[in-house]
């Protein structure tokens, strides 16, 4: 590598002129291609759309269609409560995982944090598929069942419809989970344990009244992430939920593909938005709470 | 942490589940792809490569591969460039903005795809933009700019100010510095950066079902594929995409772990 100690003297100009380009780019892209979609498609949910023409008038229909048709709102609910039961499993499933990460040492550690992250950069819609065909009718898992003679015919309870989507989002976010409620627990320093220990704290007894309570941001986080990108993926539910398995973000997808209403799906989008912002912002509170009690 | 032997018995069980959960949808397809399929059911006693061959004769998944690893390209080169900028954009300065386009980056990498996704469908046809490749690595740059942008700002604010002003004291001018003192620094950080963003690009599945033309990427083309049955050969081409995408992460896994083990001392 080259190395040139003595520079040009500064132009004082050519840098104001410099920083000010940077400023510009900076500024330009990002609102461009980000914020004005976003504002395009907030200002769509107020249009409407008549005999299959857009009416670029402002209202409120939309809105007004999704609080009150009998098919949205139930959906609605359907939908944050699956994704709230995705949550509750990944957590459920994650913790004792992130609890056991976070008790090894060195090496070892980051090399199993790495084996629980590397399925997350795997693609997306192949393990959809996968667990598809695992719980399928035909699938390992009822062809295991079978053959350890747990069960008479294939179990279809998980083919097609909700419970699919579920344990599908599940096994698919439990790595979202698991790192937040880990770093979490990293941070509880080891004083504290040994500290209740010599208190004479049963293991038992410093879980639930040290570990539990301190890693609680974590858990908070970790909830967050999974309901948030449970509660946004459409391709699960389209590819695992069959007939019975509609959610919320389904839906939104078919205002674009078959049923074409744009102003519709987008005004149902700003819900979906809107409860996204709801979580994250309800998510931080609680943690920097939490951090400030400290 | 100290526990007991019930409970560590526990701990490992349920670790070894999540395990089979997380890595289980990842080997079927691979053992598979080596194993004849007929209708739908593995064939255990026929292994065979046909699958293998079958795919390099499978023009449609060889051009969709191409078009994923132009679009992952592309994004990266795209927000590499951006996103550094960004970040010393907002490293370097004082004003208010700052937040405010922070929030604005982050935006499509917190809200759900399909958020961003339709509001960049509905900004190009208000724009008169037609859907092609194009559309597609933009879609990409905005969903994977946050990740360059937050890795290369954090790098940033660990380096010390001293570096720089020696630099400068040293008669360095401003892209000097940058070029000799800074990005030597950063380099391992955007590297890392980099194969993050590309394998976030390679794998994007929601925002470019949206914002997608006639052209495929590898898991449109995938989705396509697995909704009208399958075939074989997806099996060989899931097998490869992995074999893939495991080396990228260790790749990247080799340029960011220095750093988050180093972190921890700090």
């Amino acid at each position: 590598m080259r190395r040139r100690v003595a520079g040009l003297p500064l132009d004082v100009t050519a840098a104001g002129t410099w920083r000010s380009a940077v400023a510009v780019v900076a500024y330009a892209v990002p609102i461009g291609f980000i914020l004005v979609p976003l504002t395009s498609f907030l200002v769509y949910s107020f249009f409407w759309v008549e005999g299959g023409q857009m009416r670029f008038s402002l209202t409120l229909l939309n809105y007004q269609r999704f609080f009150t048709d009998d098919i949205f709102l139930p959906v609605f609910w359907r939908t944050l409560f699956l994704c709230l039961k995705v949550a509750g499993l990944a957590i459920g499933f994650g913790y004792p995982v992130a609890y056991l990460l976070a008790g090894l040492e060195g090496r070892k550690k980051y090399s199993f944090a790495m084996l629980l992250v590397v399925p997350l950069l795997m693609s997306y819609v192949i393990k959809i598929y996968a667990i598809r065909s695992i719980l399928g009718g035909n699938g390992f898992l009822n062809q295991a069942l079978l053959a350890l003679g747990l069960i008479d015919q294939p179990l279809t309870f998980f083919v097609f419809n909700l419970n699919a989507v579920l344990l599908t989002l599940t096994a698919l976010l439990i790595p979202f989970a698991i790192l937040p409620i880990f770093l979490s627990l990293e941070r509880i320093p080891r004083s504290l344990l040994e500290a209740s220990a010599d208190l004479g704290a049963s293991s038992a007894q410093t879980f639930v009244k040290v570990i539990l309570p301190l890693s609680l941001p974590g858990l908070v986080a970790a909830g967050t992430f999974v309901f948030v990108l449970a509660i946004g993926d459409f391709l699960t539910p389209q590819m695992v939920g069959g007939q019975s398995g509609f959610t919320f973000g389904r839906i939104i997808y078919s205002q674009f593909g078959m049923a074409f209403n744009w102003p519709f799906g987008a005004a149902l989008s700003v819900v979906l938005a809107a409860v996204v912002v709801g979580a994250i912002a309800a998510g931080a509170l609680f943690g920097n709470r939490r951090d400030e009690q400290r | 942490m100290t526990r007991n032997k019930t409970a560590t018995i526990a701990l490992s069980t349920v670790t070894g589940f999540v395990v089979v959960i997380l890595y289980g949808p990842i080997f079927v397809p691979i053992v598979s792809s080596f194993f004849t399929v007929k209708r739908g059911t593995v064939t255990w006693d026929e292994p065979t490569l046909a699958a293998y061959s079958a795919l390099t004769r499978n023009e449609g998944v060889l051009e969709a591969l191409r078009n994923t690893l132009i679009v992952g390209v592309l994004a990266v080169v795209l927000s590499l460039a951006l996103g550094t900028l960004l970040a010393f954009y907002y490293h370097s300065g004082r004003s208010r903005g700052r937040e405010f386009l922070q929030l604005v980056v982050f935006l499509p990498f917190l809200m759900p795809p399909i958020i961003t996704g339709l509001s960049l469908l509905i900004f190009f046809r208000e724009i008169d933009f037609s859907r092609s490749l194009v559309t597609v690595v933009i879609g990409h740059t905005a969903f994977v700019l946050a990740l360059v942008y937050r890795t290369v700002l954090v790098r940033l604010q660990s380096l010390s100010r001293s570096l720089i002003e020696a630099s400068y004291d040293l008669g360095a001018s401003g892209l000097q510095t940058f070029r000799y003192v800074l990005l030597p620094n950063l380099s391992s950080a955007m590297i890392g950066a980099a194969v993050l963003a590309f394998a976030l690009s390679f794998d994007e599945t929601m925002i470019t079902l949206l914002v997608t033309g006639t052209e495929n990427t590898l898991p449109i083309r995938l989705w396509a594929m697995m909704r009208l049955g399958f075939t074989p050969d997806i099996n060989a081409l899931v097998a490869l995409i992995l074999l893939f995408t495991t080396v990228l992460c260790l790749a990247a896994a080799r340029h960011l772990m220095p750093q988050g083990a180093a972190g921890r001392e700090g």
